[in-house]
């Protein structure tokens, strides 16, 4: 952490590499990011949508399944319903029947009644004052009971309909049952039938259908009464939970309970002003459902995981592919700074030896002066300039070599904001001053203004700068001639351009111009490594090298550099 | 005042230029000094020199040029180069432009002592025969030439720079 802290605060680099851990850190944390968003985020959303239309898909199919068994229930159960309704109905209308029907008669009707279905309990004559006049079954004192004020007799006795059946009531029987009743004028006399039947007879007949025993089955009413209901849901008469919509009169909905989202399908009686409820059983076909949908989460998840596994694993290994060319990049950046160096080194031979011929002249004009066989001895006063002299010509010497180590030493990548005029300088006025005044290079400056800081590796640009600079010296060693740079802002970035009014290339040193190892000096002067190198370094900071030269006119290099983008 | 060597040096460091020619003076030289190549040429042209001293690199008009001019305007100057720009190419270059020797900065005065010492001889064998050459010339047309032609002749013994 202390390492990390001392990195950023003085942009320096770890021993591994020209950049720091971090860098590889962020970088391997950005390449997993990249990774993922590429190869594994597509993929999960994919399986996602998938998943989530699968799980349409199987509900959609579960709720048609469940309104077609409401369906079929219902049907059935209309059809039973009908089937009671007509066995009344023949009753009444049976041409031996005399009014009102005996004592035997009623037996035998009743019995002849639960024949065909055991679901009759028993049966009634009711005549146009409401009152039942006859009645077979197991509670005679219902006979002479006035259903005057029930609404299903006033309904029948207003000829709203010629029959009814009944919800579900408790009644003097404190037993849950339900009428079924018909009516018909005969000699002009209202008359009418009713039997009572157990509604459990009509559960157990349902729950008897094919499929019946996937599904729970209830029976509700219009104000959302059980009408029939398995004994451990509940009893007949308790309010349910909800009723299903009239519209439209099959279908499944979904209904909260304490809590828990239920599907049932439903379908409204024709014959009754029931609804059928049908509900899944949790058993083996549930359990499908959700052992299928566990497999496919379960196989989802670890695909997922798999894939970042190797994602991870994959961005690691680029990562340190990039460390070790970046590592290569910088040791093979020092082989060929130093290759410019050797390029560079006559000019600073020249640099060098100047200074030291002074200092040379100056110590034997000295001893000169001290031998009395040339003349008269000095005092050593007289001296004293020439010692000062040549203190100066020494100090000369080693900021010579010091701008030298300078920048052979400077192995450091560090991306700093740099003023593009103070690098350019850095050249043109230092390492190679002497050089282009000696030379006879007029150097002519047309600097932009307003230029943005580079945010870049400093070290890197001047061995651009260098290398280019050194090729134009060399291009007008002969005779002397303008180095003319100019810089410019653009919107993004910002061109130097150094032309030269040197000898200029010919075509085919043009295309070679930036071929490694190609060289028109004589052997041993130049690598052919420094606009290679430049090449590559301005490239992997984002900008580019254009080249413009005809021979005998000179060479005009541009370079362009982005302002915004920071490199990768 | 003859036995005095006249010796143009030219060189742009004027540091080196003021010591070299002050301790050449101690050693009985006549010592003429120019900082750049434009003013040895200038110089050059009004006086007469034994010997010359060339830097190299210079700027404005270079050692090289001023050493060619100098070899073309005065047969028997001899010229010596003197550089920090110790390198076998110019070292060449330089030869084949006639000059005499080479010597890389910082040298030993004793050995470029040496040098002047041999460059005046050199001189002297040069003048020396083309003086003797023009006075078996001279004794060849005295048999059958006109006392005119003679004279002329004789007149470019003296002029013995072109």
């Amino acid at each position: 952490m202390m390492a990390d802290e001392a990195d950023s605060r003085t942009g320096a680099v770890s021993v591994s590499g020209p950049y720091s851990e971090a860098h590889y850190k962020e970088l391997r944390r950005h390449t997993t990011i990249r990774f993922f968003c590429l190869y594994l985020l597509p993929l999960i959303l994919l399986a996602t949508y998938f998943f989530v239309q699968y799980e349409a898909i199987v509900a959609e199919s579960e709720r048609l399944h469940l309104a077609a068994i409401a369906e079929s229930q219902s049907i059935t159960l209309d059809l039973f319903l009908s089937e009671r309704r007509i066995n009344l109905t023949n009753l009444i209308n049976d041409p031996k029947l005399t009014l009102p029907p005996d004592n035997a008669m009623m037996l035998g009707s009743l019995a002849r009644l639960q024949r065909i279905s055991d679901a009759f309990v028993d049966i009634g004559y009711i005549d146009s004052s409401g009152v039942q006049l006859s009645y077979t079954g197991p509670y005679p004192s219902l006979e002479q009971r006035s259903y005057r004020d029930e609404s299903w007799y006033r309904g029948l006795r207003d000829g709203e309909s010629d029959f009814v059946i009944t919800d579900i009531y408790l009644g003097l029987r404190r037993r849950p049952h339900f009428t079924i009743a018909v009516s018909r004028i005969i000699n002009g006399e209202f008359v009418a039938f009713r039997a009572s039947l157990d509604p459990e007879r009509i559960y157990e007949y349902i729950t008897s259908l094919e499929g019946a025993q996937e599904v729970y089955t209830t029976i509700v009413n219009r104000e959302g009464h059980y009408q029939l209901i398995p004994e451990r849901f509940g009893n007949p008469l308790d309010t349910g939970a909800f009723v299903p919509p009239l519209t439209p009169r099959t279908g499944s909905h979904e209904a909260e309970v304490g809590g828990v989202d239920y599907l049932y399908g439903y379908s409204w009686l024709r014959s009754a002003n029931w609804a059928l409820l049908v509900q899944d059983v949790p058993g083996e076909h549930t359990t499908f459902w959700s052992g299928l949908r566990l497999q496919i989460l379960g196989i989802a998840l670890l695909m997922i995981l798999l894939g970042f596994a190797t994602i991870v694993v994959r961005a690691r290994r680029q990562v340190e592919l990039m460390k070790e060319s970046d590592s290569t990049r910088a040791q093979l950046g020092q082989a060929a700074k130093l290759a410019s160096v050797g390029e560079l080194a006559a000019g600073i031979a020249h640099e060098i030896n100047n200074p030291l011929a002074s200092i040379n002249e100056e110590a034997g004009l000295m001893k000169d002066l001290m031998n009395p066989e040339l003349g008269t001895p000095v005092s050593p006063e007289e001296l004293r300039p020439y010692l000062d002299s040549i203190q100066q010509s020494v100090f000369r010497c080693r900021d010579i070599t010091r701008k030298l180590l300078g920048f052979v030493r400077q192995t450091d990548v560090s991306l700093r904001e740099h003023d593009v005029h103070v690098l350019i300088d850095e050249v043109v006025d230092g390492l190679l001053g002497a050089e282009l005044s000696v030379s006879n290079i007029r150097v002519v400056r047309e600097y932009g203004e307003d230029m943005p800081p580079l945010l870049t590796d400093g070290n890197q640009l001047v061995q651009v700068f260098l290398n280019i600079v050194n090729n134009a010296v060399d291009a007008m060693a002969a005779d002397g001639g303008t180095l003319t740079i100019a810089t410019e802002a653009g919107s993004d970035h910002l061109t130097i351009t150094i032309a030269d009014t040197g000898y200029g290339m010919s075509r085919e040193q043009l295309e070679n111009i930036f071929v490694p190892f190609y060289t028109t000096k004589e052997v041993g002067k130049g690598t052919g490594l420094g606009l290679s190198v430049s090449y590559g370094i301005v490239k992997s900071l984002g900008g580019r090298i254009d080249v413009r030269s005809s021979q005998g006119e000179g060479s005009t290099f541009t370079i362009t550099l982005p302002t915004r983008e920071r490199r990768k | 005042m003859p036995g005095r060597i006249k010796l143009l040096i030219a060189d742009d460091e004027i540091k080196f230029l003021e010591s070299i020619a002050k301790r050449l003076e101690m050693r009985d030289f006549e010592v003429t000094k120019a900082t750049n190549g434009q003013e040895a040429l200038t110089i050059a042209g009004s006086q007469k020199f034994d010997l010359a001293l060339l830097d190299l690199k210079m700027p404005g008009v270079n050692g090289r040029q001023v050493l060619e001019v100098l070899k073309r305007e005065h047969r028997f100057l001899e010229v010596i180069i003197l550089t920090g720009h110790g390198s076998l190419d110019s070292a060449v270059e330089c030869t084949k432009l006639g000059a005499f020797d080479y010597l890389p900065k910082p040298y030993e005065l004793e050995k470029l002592l040496e040098v002047l010492r041999r460059a005046y001889e050199a001189r002297l064998q040069k003048k020396f025969e083309a003086d003797q050459e023009r006075l078996e010339k001279i004794a060849d047309m005295a048999t059958g030439s006109s006392a005119l032609s003679i004279l002329r002749e004789l007149r470019k013994l003296d002029d013995d720079e072109k």
